[in-house]
């Protein structure tokens, strides 16, 4: 006999009594692991699904509108001894051939067999006139093989589509293809470098075909290494370095002949201007580099002629000389002819400088001429104008496309005459420092530079410039994809945690019930205890024969927790795929059980469990044998506590409300985080204050003396005796119903104030996406004309264009952790004026209430770019605050920081990180373009101008929706939690509730020999039926009043923000639901415990 | 024969209540002196409420005095933190209840040797079980010593709770009310058992009850009466 063996015997021989206790203990357990259990999945989900869209990539270049040769991946792949493939990624949209279905913002993927390779199962490869769509793509547009499609894709241009000098005429071009198969998600139909749970829309087509299409020769702007044996990032990187050749920095050097003067060698790109970085090592590349800075003029003016449309060349000697002053020209002889003017006169020159949405700005430099050039040797030199793409291929002036309207009635026949004999000869030349200081631009400086001609020095120059160039700079920078999906599925949302959140007050529940039932279970054996204490057991040692028996409950129960929490998860996951799936954005969430889980989930429910019991069994075998064997005198019963600690329990109850009510108060009207910390200590404080005056009202009453005894005060006096019990099933049912009720009141109806400028909308009726950049100003006159819209169709509507950085999507609607989230280009101004939105947080030195939007113009010392964020897309997608800093890379490979000066309070922009339109076209000068708009519009001609502009720039993909619908879909993952949470926080109440019915039927039973002398001395049954159950439907009802107070009071803050919805319905049936099941099982174990004769009890008392 | 030093000394012993109306102390035992030989057998008298449960449980160490000095075996009991008169109860003294209060999971051997898990002296360990059979044997229990508490008669269940009191070889046997809920032939046949025990192992025997037969075997009777022990008339012995 040892004390293990004991407990063993009390627990097989009142296994009927532990059954209950078991039961408890199993449902805590259950739900514990479930929900750690559904924490794996969602991680198993996010990292399968991570390598389901990178197959064996681990590296990619992305150098998005830069473009280098798709054989860099073949000399990669053999540098490394990896796979690589080069794709040719571009944005587009897909619309169906009968148009009866389209999708907007697809990734257009021009891929061969080398991307196939790269894939962990079969991936098909598109042949030409093939596409091949993704599942969810296809899903979109109701294909299927053989339907045929027309595929809309961005054309790659060399110079950004912001300058004035690009063509927009051939921005896109439509591709009519036929459906060749389904890409499943194991045929890479996943394939993406941003981490969602989301696929995009794919549409694979033949890199090939694509390339011819969109005219850009061999050429790739996603590189892709990975396979075999890991390659080492450096080892990437350094292989990159060997093998990049010019023409991947999108450089070229070539030969050009100078009349009359030989040949020269000439840096060009295909981008037109020279990027800065690449102008300054080129040069110093090699001696005599001259740099060359060609631009084109509207006009020429010398009193009252003109001449229209020239080029004009900004560089050095000879052609200009070294001696020319500021403010002087160097013309050409047919110039001089045509304005009639000769050395010394005044010529003024009218051009357009840049603004920024394509806003051409026409400003004028008056020359004297310091010298008239005839049409010879260098003069002639046609090559002097660089290669703008709506200029370069025209046969004749009026076939120009400079990308802005010209006015081809200004153009004579001399000037047709001019353009086919010499073609853009420059007309005029100005020094270097003159041009770059009227020209240069975000682009570059220079169009072109020259150096001198000798054997080998092409070869030479090459090699100089490949030496001091990094290719980072020219975009290509090898990102560790793989690594950053894994880590962005790692660091992601816990959803083990959020359900045990979710699951807090079942647990709760459950083990508020198990210690019930243990702690009854326990009193039942009160004489045992007492036999044990008599016969020289220390306290000590009785606990821990009753903990023994308690660890094989736990243990048991556990084990049994483990196998149902598995159900459990199971059963969450069904529920995040259909009921809730808002939370999770997708369907297919995988069942996944880490076995270390399983043990840690049975451990902590053993831990758990035990400390309940452990709680139980303290004070029962701190009890004096002499109670516990029934032969004391049975004074000192919990009504008989001093008085003082009453007192001191309705001081606490007032500190607290008092406490409470300032907390309200210094909280205010916010939604903000100290709202929420307000809120919760609120009702922390509320419950606390009902439990402890309930406490000292139970001991008043307990005390007090009735006048007359009746039956009332006989049920007063019967609450009051069991104060611990009666405390235990109010504050399990206040604090259920509290939390209930208060959670459900932090619903978001994102309708409710949507118009208002405070409101998550920002006022703003409607937010668009566009697929394809749209470059104009849509406020202009000019803009709107580009897309052919009318003044009087967008009476009164007005955009806010915002630039897109592609990244991680960084809100709720995505699982994963955002890595790199989505930059968003705007003018603060636009939403400073109109006081939009409204700020939640703000960083250390940073609180500019008054304009916070400005603070994204500020300069911040370190040199970090100033952010403003959704704050639910800072705290939870990026796991940052106010203040924190994120790394990025620019397109030229430097790395820079964004800091977060500022969050705003739930909004529509979530996803991304608001930066200054300024610093983001430094960073990203050849993004071009607008992608996402905020658009303000009369709320009763919304649905009119979201069809209108859907409409008008359908071609580029745009979808326009109401903003409160975007919110809404944001406010839906919020209010999918709270569901969940009032879902499964009502479950924990019915349990509740089944606990009260349990305290019910233990204080009937408890009470028999009570009950049965009031029955002997004459009451009928029915009334002591009711007096029964009266004395604890008041328990009841005082536990669903203090909850439902403390929930009130408590959510004021909430209750006064826009949108503010309570679900007035849903809580009242929960409420409903609870009481009726407190009663019903309240009724039940009356019946149960009143049943048969009542008199054989008062016998067997005696006996 | 018992030896004639004195095993319990009680002196002064006071124990009151306040009362729920006015607070001032209720005396349930007031002043009361005692003095008991190793080996005597004691009878405690008196009306029901008179103290005599709350005076052997004062003496058995389950409850403290509000007043005066205990000493059992020479220990001051008042002096004992509650973990040394676990220990002290576990080694000197032995209980018999009204109610048997065995252990219902546990079989009528196991019952008997519960006290020796309480116990750390090795010696007490040691033979614990042989000792139980042999007392089992001795109550004539010996046949039953795999039954459990419900397959046992009332008398044989307090045949078992003596056997328990006696198993670590306590030299006082304390027992309340330990016929109450027994009939005759069975409380007759449980008085007889005592009264041997008390001869044949020199355990002093202290016990509380309304029998007045039961009061009359033993070598001595006391009345409690108004807080103080007085001696039993043959009146009231008889």
């Amino acid at each position: 006999m040892t004390p293990a063996s004991l407990a063993l015997r009390g627990l097989t021989f009142h296994w009927r009594s532990h059954l209950g206790v078991l039961l408890g203990a199993a449902v805590g357990s259950a739900v514990l692991v479930g929900a750690l259990v559904v924490g794996d999945s969602v991680r198993y989900t996010l990292h399968r699904m991570a390598l389901m869209r990178l197959g064996q990539v681990r590296y990619a270049v992305a150098s998005g509108e830069r473009l280098f040769r798709d054989k860099l991946a073949d000399d990669l792949a053999e540098a490394v001894q990896a796979l690589a493939a080069p794709v040719l990624q571009l944005p587009g949209s897909v619309v169906r051939s009968d148009r009866a279905a389209r999708a907007n913002n697809v990734q257009v993927l021009g891929v061969d067999g080398r991307f196939g390779k790269l894939g962990d199962g079969e991936a098909l490869v598109p042949g030409p006139g093939e596409v091949i769509l993704n599942e969810r793509l296809a899903a979109q547009l109701a294909a299927k093989f053989g339907d045929s499609v027309v595929l809309k894709v961005n054309k790659p241009s060399g110079l950004s589509r912001d300058a004035p000098l690009s063509t927009e005429d051939d921005a896109t071009i439509r591709i009519r293809l036929t459906v060749s198969a389904i890409a499943s998600d194991l045929g890479f139909g996943r394939f993406g470098l941003q981490a969602n749970q989301v696929p995009p829309f794919n549409a694979f087509v033949s890199l090939k075909a694509l390339q011819k299409a969109v005219s850009v020769g061999p050429r790739a702007n996603v590189l892709l290494l990975g396979g075999g044996e890991a390659v080492a990032l450096e080892q990437a990187e350094e292989a990159l370095k060997k093998t990049w050749t010019l023409e991947d920095a999108e450089l070229e050097i070539r030969e050009v002949e100078i009349p009359a003067a030989g040949k020269a060698l000439e840096l060009r790109t295909r981008r037109v201007f020279l990027d800065g970085f690449v102008a300054e090592q080129a040069l110093n590349a090699a001696p005599g580099a001259r740099g060359i800075l060609g631009y084109f003029v509207n006009e020429f003016k010398a009193g009252e002629q003109t001449t229209p449309y020239s080029i004009v060349a900004a560089l050095g000697p000879p052609l200009v000389p070294e001696d020319t002053k500021d403010g002087e020209i160097v013309i050409n002889q047919w110039l001089a002819d045509d304005l009639k003017t000769k050395a010394g006169d005044r010529i003024t020159v009218k051009y357009y400088v840049m603004g920024p949405m394509r806003k051409l700005e026409e400003q004028s430099s008056t020359f004297q001429i310091k010298k008239v050039l005839p049409i010879e040797k260098e003069a002639a030199d046609k090559e002097l104008m660089p290669d703008f793409p709506g200029l370069k291929d025209a046969q004749n002036c009026k076939d120009w496309d400079p990308g802005f309207k010209i006015d081809t009635n200004k153009i004579r026949d001399q000037d047709e005459k001019y353009w086919k004999d010499y073609r853009g000869t420059p007309k005029a030349f100005v020094s270097l420092k003159e041009g770059l200081s009227i020209w240069k631009n975000r682009f570059g400086d220079y169009t072109a530079i020259r150096y001198p001609f000798e054997a080998g020095a092409k070869e030479k120059l090459t090699a100089e410039l490949r030496k001091n160039l990094d290719p980072k700079l020219a975009g290509l920078v090898f990102m560790p994809v793989r690594d950053q999906a894994l880590k962005a599925g790692d660091q992601a949302q816990d959803f083990g945690q959020l359900f045990i959140g979710f699951s807090f007050f079942l647990i709760l529940a459950a083990l508020i019930l198990m210690g019930l039932l243990f702690r009854f279970s326990i009193e039942r054996r009160a004489s045992e205890i007492g036999t044990l204490l008599a016969v020289g057991f220390t306290p000590k040692l009785v606990r821990r024969v009753l903990l023994l028996e308690g660890m094989g409950l736990a243990l048991v129960g556990g084990a049994l927790g483990v196998g149902c929490g598995i159900y459990y998860a199971r059963a969450m996951l069904y529920g995040l795929s259909t009921a809730w799936h808002d939370a999770v954005g997708t369907s297919a969430l995988f069942f996944h059980a880490e076995p270390a889980t399983l043990a840690i989930g049975l451990c902590s429910s053993v831990i758990i469990v035990m400390f309940t019991i452990w709680f139980g069994v303290r004070s029962q075998a701190r009890r004096p044998a002499r109670e516990l064997l029934g032969v004391g005198t049975g004074v000192g019963s919990e009504a008989a506590s001093a008085p003082a600690k009453a007192i001191w329990s309705t001081w606490t109850g007032i500190a607290c409300i008092v406490l409470a009510v300032a907390l309200v108060a210094w909280a205010g009207p916010r939604r903000d985080e100290a709202a929420a910390g307000a809120f919760f200590g609120a009702g922390f404080l509320l419950l606390t204050a009902a439990l402890t005056l309930g406490a000292a009202l139970l001991a008043h009453l307990g005390r007090a003396q009735s006048p007359q005894l009746s039956a009332a005060a006989l049920s007063v006096r019967n609450m009051a005796r069991r104060r611990g019990r009666s405390l235990a099933t109010l504050g399990l049912l206040a604090s259920g119903v509290f939390l209930v009720a208060a959670v459900g009141a932090n619903r978001m109806d994102p309708k409710e104030g949507a118009m208002q400028r405070t409101s998550g909308t920002g006022g703003f009726a409607l937010f668009a996406q566009s697929a394809l950049p749209l470059m104009h100003d849509l406020n202009s006159p000019a803009g709107r004309d580009a897309y052919t819209m009318t003044k009087k169709d967008l009476d009164g509507v007005s955009f806010v264009q915002l630039r897109l950085h592609a990244g991680d999507e960084a809100s709720c609607l995505n699982l994963n952790r955002a890595q790199t989230p989505q930059l968003w280009g705007i003018r603060p101004e636009a939403l400073a004026d109109r006081s939009a939105f409204s700020f939640s947080s703000f960083a250390d030195g940073h609180a500019d209430k008054a304009n916070p939007w400005l603070l994204l113009k500020k300069t911040e010392t370190d040199g970090a770019v100033p952010a403003i964020g959704d704050a639910n897309s800072v705290t939870w997608a990026l796991g940052k605050e106010a203040g924190d800093t994120l790394d990025f890379v620019d397109e030229r490979g430097k790395a820079f920081k964004v800091r977060i000066v500022a969050t705003l309070a739930t909004s529509i922009l979530q996803g991304g990180l608001l930066i200054d339109e300024d610093r983001f076209i430094e960073r990203f000068p050849s993004e071009s373009g607008y992608k996402m708009f905020l658009i303000d519009a009369p709320p009763e001609r919304a649905v009119e101008v979201t069809a209108y502009v859907s409409e008008r720039l359908e071609d580029f993909g745009l979808e326009a929706s109401d903003a409160s619908r975007r919110l809404a879909e944001f406010s839906a993952v919020e209010n999918t939690y709270l569901s969940t949470f009032q879902v499964l926080g009502g479950l924990g109440l019915l349990l509740g509730s089944i606990g009260m019915g349990v305290v019910v039927l233990r204080n009937v039973l408890e009470r028999r020999g009570e009950l049965a002398l009031l029955r002997a001395v004459g009451f009928k049954k029915s009334t002591l039926r009711w007096l029964v159950a009266g004395e604890h439907g008041v328990l009841l009802l005082a536990g669903l009043l203090c909850g439902l107070i403390a929930a009130a009071v408590a959510v004021v803050p909430a209750l006064r923000s826009p949108g503010a919805d309570i679900p007035y319905e849903s809580l009242g049936w929960t409420m409903a639901g609870v009481l009726v099941s407190g009663l019903v099982w309240t009724w039940l174990a009356v019946l149960l415990a009143l049943r048969g004769n009542l008199l054989d009890g008062l016998r067997s008392e005696g006996a | 024969m018992p030896e004639s030093h004195a095993l319990i000394e009680l002196e002064g012993i006071s124990k009151g209540y306040d009362a729920p109306d006015s607070g001032a102390p209720v005396y349930v035992l007031n002043q009361l002196n005692l003095t008991v030989s190793a080996g005597e057998s004691l009878a405690i008298i008196g009306p029901s409420g008179s103290g005599k449960s709350t005076l052997l449980n004062i003496i058995g160490t389950l409850d403290r005095p509000t007043g005066g000095k205990a000493r059992l075996d020479g220990q001051d009991l008042l002096a004992l933190g509650d973990a040394a008169l676990a220990e002290l109860r576990n080694r000197k003294i032995g209980f018999i209840f009204q109610s048997h209060h065995l252990l219902p999971q546990c079989s009528v051997l196991e019952n008997v040797l519960v006290p020796t898990l309480a116990s750390s002296d090795a010696a007490v360990k040691q033979g614990a079980e042989e000792r139980a059979r042999k007392l089992l044997d001795r109550v004539g229990l010996g046949p039953r010593l795999t039954h459990r508490p419900a397959q046992l008669s009332g008398g044989e269940r307090q045949r078992t709770a003596v056997v328990r009191a006696l198993i670590n070889q306590p030299k006082l046997l304390l027992a309340d009310e330990p016929t109450g809920a027994l009939d005759r032939a069975a409380s007759d046949k449980l008085a007889d058992l005592l009264v041997e025990l008390n001869k044949e192992l020199g355990v002093t025997l202290i016990l509380v009850t309304h029998a007045l037969s039961l009061s009359a075997r033993m070598n001595r009777a006391l009345e409690l009466r108004d807080g103080a022990l007085i001696p039993a008339t043959s009146e009231t012995r008889a």
